[in-house]
């Protein structure tokens, strides 16, 4: 009998490299930390995903319930990786909850943690109940709540949407874009725009990047259906004149410093690397890139692969990452796995 | 002066004392420049929709800030604070205060369409250009410009008559706009024609003069058309909630 293959968390990447992997009759493990699976779109109660609109619960939960029951993949819950010893064909993990996983080969989809707005004291996250994050209000819309002021549950008129908070911004350390944001602010304020008619969105931004397709579908549309504002500016300070919050900073495409008074303030947060990676790091013997995202070894030739030969690589693990390309790496990472363990073209 | 070269303090903002002690600290002179508060402290939210109801700014929402209107612009060439990219910005983000700046250079668009060419959203720039110089006459930031006064004249002449009768048109631009009937240009061209003594023509201005002729069974077209205009103002009139602003203005007399 065969060794299964571990996988490391069970958000999107790694629910869809089970399902790759069931599949084709290979076993599995997935060893997830929390205690349950479905990642960040779950465990962080996402509303309507991009691009589909479909609820998360709805779209991811499917992704989970296929799993769950499925003969060939064995879910540990609450456990983590202390200890992965051996050579591909044959490692040897010890979980924190004292079993023992012989693998012949790990897919590491541990993903992202949410940028901690705390780091941007500036922006009045922390000091006032009205700054909140883009993770918050999908929660508020998932709940069934709406978005309402957490100071007094008041419907919000004026919402300003802050982009790149913990995202290129060299001063806290973080460099990278985080990708996903700006198209998930454009779909929150079409969101909240279509909760509340009349309740005004503005979004300051420094660049706008709805790469892709979304460009049509959630820039334009926000703006041209939803009459959501874009307005180019770098906010110096969210304070508060104890009646509204006050967002003060520079109109960068006119040349005009701004203050305006708003009733709610969203920042758009970024993906950090997981806070475990050093550990991760550390337990699996793999390299993480400069900004502390795991490191892929091999861009052209291969799918995932780390430093370390039979240790994989997929989703947010690798850097800022989409659900959906997340779902993708998680299924190519898997055939990646398979080919690695045997070389089929030899024996046909 | 070109927007990159603006300082984002105003010179009226700055304030140097002569003489000023504050806690026992001498702040006079120009060491000890103030700089008075330089904010927009609110978007006039729907200042795009009052654009857009007027004719030519219908688009404007498409625009995307790429500043290809500016740069093919005739006008910016001579009068770098003539920037249509940057007035359309203001107009979409709502600072209304920022482009009443502007609102005695705004109608210097001479329609050349430059930009109609250049711009890649459709938006329509020489047509925002006009909606936004109507919008300010409209609003009353602005006096009636003679391009406008012209436009009366010519449609009410048509609305009247079917007909356009070139000296009437002429003689009521002028008094509308203030400006002398005999201008040097006309004494010539007067003179001239006298010169030529072209009989049949003079014969049928002056006799057009005296009679003004209809188009005939003109009665139902005209009322069409004036349906139509009569229409389209209460829209504006709406979009811009013109009454409203009539009714504040009495109120401020009455108080």
């Amino acid at each position: 009998m065969t060794k299964p293959i571990l996988i490391l968390g069970g958000g999107p990447a790694g629910l869809a490299a089970a399902h790759s992997l069931a599949t084709v009759g290979k076993k599995c493990v997935i060893v997830e930390k929390e205690d349950k699976l479905g990642g960040a779109p779950i465990l962080s109660g996402y509303a309507k995903l991009v691009p589909t609109g479909e609820w998360a619960k709805d779209a991811i939960g499917g992704m989970v319930a296929r799993v769950t029951d499925n003969a060939h993949v064995g879910i540990e819950t609450g456990a983590t990786v202390t200890s992965f010893d051996g050579n591909p064909g044959d490692f040897t993990a010890e979980l924190s909850n004292g079993s023992k996983i012989e693998a012949e080969a790990a897919i590491l989809c541990s993903g992202f943690t949410h940028f901690d707005s705390v780091n941007k004291p500036e922006w009045g996250f922390g000091t006032y109940e009205d700054v909140v994050t883009t993770t918050q209000v999908e929660q508020m819309i998932s709940s069934g709540n709406g978005v309402r002021c957490p100071s007094d549950g008041r419907k919000p008129e004026r919402v300003a949407i802050l982009l790149c908070v913990g995202s290129r911004d060299r001063q806290i350390g973080r460099e990278w874009c985080s990708k996903i944001c700006c198209t998930v602010s454009s779909n929150l304020a079409m969101e909240i725009r279509e909760e509340l008619p009349d309740c005004h969105v503005y979004i300051y931004y420094m660049d706008i990047r709805t790469f892709g397709l979304y460009e049509t579908k959630y820039y334009w549309r926000s703006q041209e259906e939803f009459k959501v504002k874009y307005i180019k500016a770098r906010i110096a300070e969210v304070t508060s004149d104890g009646d509204k919050l006050i967002v003060k900073g520079e109109d960068t495409l006119v040349k005009r410093p701004i203050t305006i008074p708003f009733d709610m303030v969203v920042h758009a947060i970024g993906m950090d690397p997981n806070v475990d990676n050093p550990t991760l790091a550390q337990t699996f013997g793999i390299d993480l890139e400069e900004n502390g995202f795991v490191d892929v070894a091999n861009r052209y030739g291969a799918m995932g692969e780390t430093s370390r030969p039979g240790v994989f690589v997929a989703g947010a693990a690798t850097g800022p990452e989409t659900i959906d390309d997340s779902i993708a790496q998680g299924h190519g990472t898997a055939m990646a796995v398979l080919s690695s363990l045997k070389d089929f073209s030899k024996s046909a | 002066m070109p927007i990159h070269e603006k300082s984002l303090i105003r010179p009226e903002n700055l304030e140097t004392h002569d003489n000023l002690v504050i806690d026992g600290v001498d702040v006079s002179g120009h060491w000890s420049t103030f700089i008075k508060t330089r904010v927009v402290s609110d978007y006039n939210e729907t200042l795009q929709e009052e654009i857009s109801a007027l004719p030519g700014g219908e688009e404007i929402h498409r625009c995307w800030q790429c500043g290809s209107c500016t740069n093919a612009c005739t006008v910016n060439e001579v009068n770098p604070d003539f920037n249509p990219r940057y007035w359309i910005y203001l107009i979409r983000m709502g600072m209304e205060s920022e482009l009443l700046r502007d609102k005695d250079i705004i109608w210097q668009c001479v329609s050349c369409n430059k930009c109609t060419y250049a711009c890649p959203r459709d938006v329509f720039p020489e047509g925002v250009m006009k909606a936004t110089a109507h919008w300010l006459e409209r609003k009353g930031h602005t006096p009636k410009s003679p391009s406008t006064h012209f436009d009366e004249v010519f449609t009410e002449q048509v609305l009247k008559t079917g007909k356009i009768e070139e000296s009437r048109t002429m003689r009521r631009f002028f008094a509308r706009t203030k400006q002398k009937l005999l201008q040097p240009w006309m004494i010539e061209m007067v003179k001239q024609m006298i010169n030529g003594l072209p009989v049949g023509m003079l014969t049928r201005m002056g006799l057009a003069t005296l009679i003004a002729p209809r188009t005939s069974d003109w009665s139902k077209a005209s009322a069409a058309m004036q349906e139509y205009i009569d229409e389209q103002h209460e829209k504006q009139e709406q979009a811009l909630s013109l009454a409203e602003l009539v009714e504040t203005a009495k109120n401020d007399v009455a108080a």
